[in-house]
């Protein structure tokens, strides 16, 4: 009894305190009673009243998306306003006779329009307006906005669309707009992590520059109370219990980026206007100056983005572009991973003279074919090119010297500078699908393949053949380093942020990764001395007689580069160049070449990738050498000579040489 | 003599507390009446008629919660509180990292066949930490501020787990709990003083770092509802409409507009009381509100009733899961509160709170039926 006494005294302290719990729930009780006496007594009538009559909805107003301006805030990609015909399910009474009556105007089937209603209804709920066509024209709108009255559900209304002045041109790298599926909002949430919530219907950037700066570019709609009657009909408000303000929307940023609208313009027209045996060439190009920023950005074949934006696209045009064996959807500067060729043996050099394999002196004999490991390794000419030093291996490309440097130095050690200079990596330009490219060694292969390196296997990555992987911008950034003597540069496209009324948000700056003739990061350093050696065996390479590409040059500028040749079919060694233009088209070698000018201050660096134009001197030296003389034309018309014929090549004399 | 045969005489059905249970049910089937209503819109296309049935398999289990919480010994809780808080502690870190998420937010850990919320049993969990603590506490002057500090951290890290989801509704029931129990088992009133003057400072300090966009928006939308900058105020003005357009006796079953025509923004979980309200009007709304209040009465007598401290503490943290739930729900659907995430119990759709609801009301069943064990 006693153990039981003092629980029970225990309690006796708190019990009293459950007043106050009644007092509260009391207290609650009351509250709540009066506020719904209010609501639904006082105010009731008046809220019933504005329940049956005039029904509120919230209307969204777009925001404009942030504009994409060139280097010299001309536009590349803006907004316009068009007129968007919507039939809103909810309100369509009359389906059928709508749909009839608009189909008659738009030239689209009835029932077209009948089944989009319907599977809109279901996936996006009766109240979201679905869109029958977009891009009215000024007749459609007159004839529409005449029946709209008669016809419930149906609204013609102004938009902003997305235009892309240079239409194909481009369109890779700034990518194009779509209107974001129900089945996307997860990715968009997981993807921007940010306060900005994604609506299904909004306009989303869905590739290039517009998918990566998404979050900048986009703006945030402003917001709009209507009241609408029970057919959907915007009524004017007579009375209303709240005064409802709108919410004006905010425009996205533009960005400035460090393209220059001229020379992309000169780069597209070079790339599709060549009168040689090749042709409106496909591929890639990409120009960019010795700070590493982009002036120029090709991929070809393209399409026209302003079909995505504006919801014009035919499902014939979207199945034709899907198919195409040349992909228009690769973004080929940074996408497309190819075999550098002999573009790579810049690299190579700086590891053969930096490791002491040769000096710049070093004769070394390159017939036209060598014996290693039991095979015939070739060269392109089967001549050979007798006994030459390093700058002269450049200069006629010889494929035997470098094999040696190859067998010499062994795979690791050009792979140390090879990443030095920052290939088998992502270079870090902020746009989508950026791919990195491969630089091989002796553990990745055991590592990806479980087998050992085997000695010829260094004969083949020497000329870029092998297992390496390089993107066109990488290639690009490799061949600065050799033009400023030694800076690797983080490509830059975007140079600043804007606001609205032309207010700078933020400002990017060019970024050097590694200045590989300094003590750096990588471990390994390139003197000067040796970068100056390849630059002048490049600089051979257009200016030498024996030069791959010296019968395209400009008066006035010295140009310095590379071509390369980058076989994506294995043909046994007789054939490899022998017979490319009797090959079908797809199966033809791609051509490389990239080059920088003025060899003593280079300005620009512009590479090609020419594919299946089987040589890199035939199918990118001219265009690379058009480009760079439309630049000085633009920056230093004084630096070129006028009225100098420009020497025109025969194709003839080239074909054998590489 | 004669009691203690009488006592031994009384089977399981006699021993339950039947007249909380009629309650209980009669609550269920307005529920289940509103929830219809709300699940089968005028027009197919905003029908989501399987959350009705998945909503009666949800109740199924909740009885069944109900009737296991009654049997087991509440004492049963004073011992394991610990060990119960740890794991789902545990639980509740572990959805922060692994957790499912959902319209941006991480509430839930897939355990195969079910989605398991750990901050909804985390409510009841704090229930069974703070009575075990709290029991220990008896100065007649109330609770000083060293007496405060375990309760508080023990209350502050779940919380904020939990608001960090971000799940700012249930964060704030949890806090809402640890202060109804510690303010019921009595707190120096100076100490009560300081905390108010450090909440005035700490509140802007708050604001400005850390919340969400969308959770300052609420909370401006429902101090200036006119102004609201954000357009927040979307979901509560069309609250109100419902609500007051329901006017005496409402508009009747499934004949709300502002329900059925899709007007009503989340009408089948936190605004179902504005469903209720529209078809059912005044009358049928104060009597939802009506049964609430008695039920909450009837579970505080019964708490009053326990044997012993932590008995008492249990039925008061429990009532005041509940009562938190009920008036920050009703008072959000009629304008009093801003729009916070907290559904209505045993009537808001959902598998989670059903439980927790009824679990809770398991409790106090459990409390009833010991009440005779002396």
């Amino acid at each position: 009894m006693s153990e039981f006494g003092t629980e029970e005294e225990d309690v006796r302290d708190l019990v009293p305190r459950f007043r106050y719990v009644y007092i509260l729930l009391g207290f609650v009780f009351v509250v709540i009673f009066c506020r719904l006496w209010y609501l639904q007594i006082i105010e009731g009538h008046e809220f019933q009243e504005y329940s049956e009559k005039n029904l509120l909805k919230e209307r969204r107003i777009l925001a404009p998306r942030g504009l994409i301006l060139d280097t010299q805030g001309r536009i590349l990609v803006d907004n316009i306003i068009g007129f968007k015909a919507t039939i809103t399910p909810q309100y369509a009474s009359h389906l059928t006779e709508t749909a009839q009556v608009v189909g008659n105007i738009l030239h689209i089937p009835p029932e077209k329009i009948i089944a989009e209603v319907h599977s809109s209804r279901w996936k996006n709920g009766p109240s979201t307006p679905v869109l029958i066509k977009s891009n009215l024209t000024h007749n459609e709108v007159f004839r529409l906005k005449r029946i709209r009255i008669f016809q419930p559900g149906l609204n013609v209304n102004e938009t902003i669309m997305r235009y892309y002045p240079l239409g194909p041109d481009g369109a890779q790298l700034f990518g194009y707009v779509g209107l974001a599926s129900q089945r996307e909002m997860a990715d968009y949430d997981r993807k921007y992590k940010t306060n900005i919530a994604i609506q299904q219907g909004d306009w989303v950037g869905q590739s290039g520059l517009e998918e990566s700066w998404d979050p900048i570019l986009r703006g945030r709609d402003g917001m709009k109370y209507i009241e609408v009657d029970a057919h959907g009909r915007e009524s004017p408000i007579n009375k209303s219990l709240l005064d409802l303000k709108p919410r004006p929307p905010v425009p996205g940023h533009n960005l400035v980026l460090t393209i220059d609208r001229d020379l992309q313009k000169d780069a597209m027209y070079e790339m599709l206007h060549q009168h040689d045996r090749i042709g409106p060439r496909i591929g890639a190009l990409v120009a960019i100056n010795t700070k590493g920023e982009v002036l120029a950005w090709v991929s070809l074949p393209s399409y026209d983005p302003n079909e995505f934006a504006q919801g014009t696209i035919s499902d014939d045009t979207w199945e034709a572009l899907e198919k195409d064996p040349y992909k228009p959807f690769m973004d080929k500067v940074i996408q497309a991973q190819f075999a550098p060729g002999s573009t790579i043996k810049p690299v190579d050099s700086m590891a053969a003279l930096q490791e002491g394999v040769v000096t710049p002196t070093t004769l070394i004999s390159a017939p036209g074919k060598m014996w290693f490991g039991g095979r015939w390794y070739h060269d392109a000419d089967p001549a050979g090119h007798g006994n030459v030093n390093i700058e002269q291996a450049i200069e006629v490309s010889s494929n035997v010297f470098f094999y040696k440097m190859g067998i010499a130095l062994g795979i690791d050690n050009i792979a140390k500078y090879a990443r030095a200079v920052g290939l088998g990596q992502l270079t870090g330009i902020k746009l989508p699908g950026e791919v990195p490219g491969l630089y091989p060694t002796k553990a990745w292969k055991m590592k990806t393949f479980d087998e050992p390196w085997l000695p010829g296997e260094n004969l083949s990555n020497a000329i870029g053949q092998g297992y390496v992987l390089t993107t066109l911008l990488q290639m690009a950034l490799v061949y600065n380093v050799v033009a400023t003597g030694g800076k690797l540069y983080k490509p830059l496209l975007v140079k600043a942020i804007e606001g609205d009324h032309g207010n700078i948000i933020k400002t990017f700056k060019p970024q050097i990764v590694r200045n590989i003739t300094k003590p750096n990061d990588s471990n390994v350093i390139v003197s000067k001395a040796n970068l100056d050696v390849i630059k002048q065996g490049m600089s051979l390479v257009c200016n030498g007689n024996r030069g791959t590409a010296h019968w395209w040059k400009i008066p006035g500028i010295l140009m310095a580069g590379k071509t390369g040749t980058s076989q994506f079919v294995s043909f046994s060694a007789s054939q490899i160049h022998k017979n490319c233009f009797d090959r079908p088209f797809w199966l033809r070698d791609d051509g490389i070449y990239l080059a920088f000018a003025p060899v003593k201050h280079p300005q620009i660096v512009v590479g090609v990738l020419a594919q299946h134009s089987c040589w890199g001197n035939l199918g990118g030296t001219p265009i690379v050498r058009d480009v760079i003389r439309d630049y000085f034309e633009k920056y230093h018309p004084n630096w070129l000579k006028k009225g100098t014929a420009i020497p025109i090549a025969s194709l003839k004399k080239i074909e054998n040489n590489e | 003599m004669a009691t203690d045969l009488q006592v031994e005489e009384r089977t399981f059905f006699r021993r339950l507390d039947w007249n909380l249970l009629a309650v209980i049910f009669c609550i269920n089937v307005i529920g289940l009446i509103t929830l219809y209503s709300a699940t089968h819109g005028a027009s197919a296309a905003f029908s989501q008629t399987r959350l009705f049935w998945l909503q009666t398999v949800y109740l199924v289990m909740g009885w069944i919660v109900l009737f296991g919480v009654t049997l087991v010994d509440y004492q049963f809780f004073n011992r394991a509180a610990y060990i119960l808080y740890a794991i789902n502690l545990i639980a509740l870190a572990l959805v922060l990292v692994i957790g499912r998420s959902e319209l941006g937010a991480r509430r839930w850990l897939e355990l195969g066949l079910f989605r398991y919320q750990p901050s909804e049993t985390m409510k009841l969990v704090l229930v069974f930490i703070l009575a075990k603590i709290l029991s220990k506490q008896n100065k007649p002057e109330g609770m000083g501020f060293l007496d405060l500090i375990i309760p508080t951290l023990i209350t502050i890290v779940p919380t904020a787990l939990t608001v960090k989801q971000p799940d700012l509704g249930t964060g704030l029931m949890l806090f809402a709990v640890f202060v109804s129990m510690v303010l019921f088992v009595r707190v120096r009133t100076s100490v009560l003083i300081s905390v108010l003057i450090v909440g005035m400072v700490t509140v802007p300090l708050v604001w400005t770092f850390g919340l969400k966009p969308y959770q300052k928006a609420r909370i401006a939308t429902f101090i200036s509802p006119d102004k609201h900058p954000h357009g927040a105020g979307y979901n509560s003005l069309q609250s109100l409409i419902a609500v007051g357009s329901g006017e005496i006796i409402g508009k009747g079953f499934r004949k709300g507009t502002q329900s059925q025509l899709d007007f009503l923004p989340e009408r089948h979980t936190d605004f179902i009381f504005s469903v209720l309200s529209e078809e059912h009007g005044f009358i049928g709304g104060m009597t939802t509100v009506g049964l609430f209040i008695f039920l909450l009465f009837m579970c505080a007598k019964i708490a009053a009733q326990a044997h012993d401290r932590f008995g008492v503490l249990v039925g008061v943290g429990a009532v005041s899961i509940l009562f938190w739930h009920v008036i920050v729900n009703i008072c959000m659907v009629i304008g009093l509160l801003p729009v916070v995430g907290v559904p209505l119990p045993l009537i808001s759709y959902g598998g989670s709170m059903m439980i927790t609801a009824m679990a809770s009301l398991g409790i106090i069943s459990s409390l009833a039926y010991r009440k005779f064990l002396f």
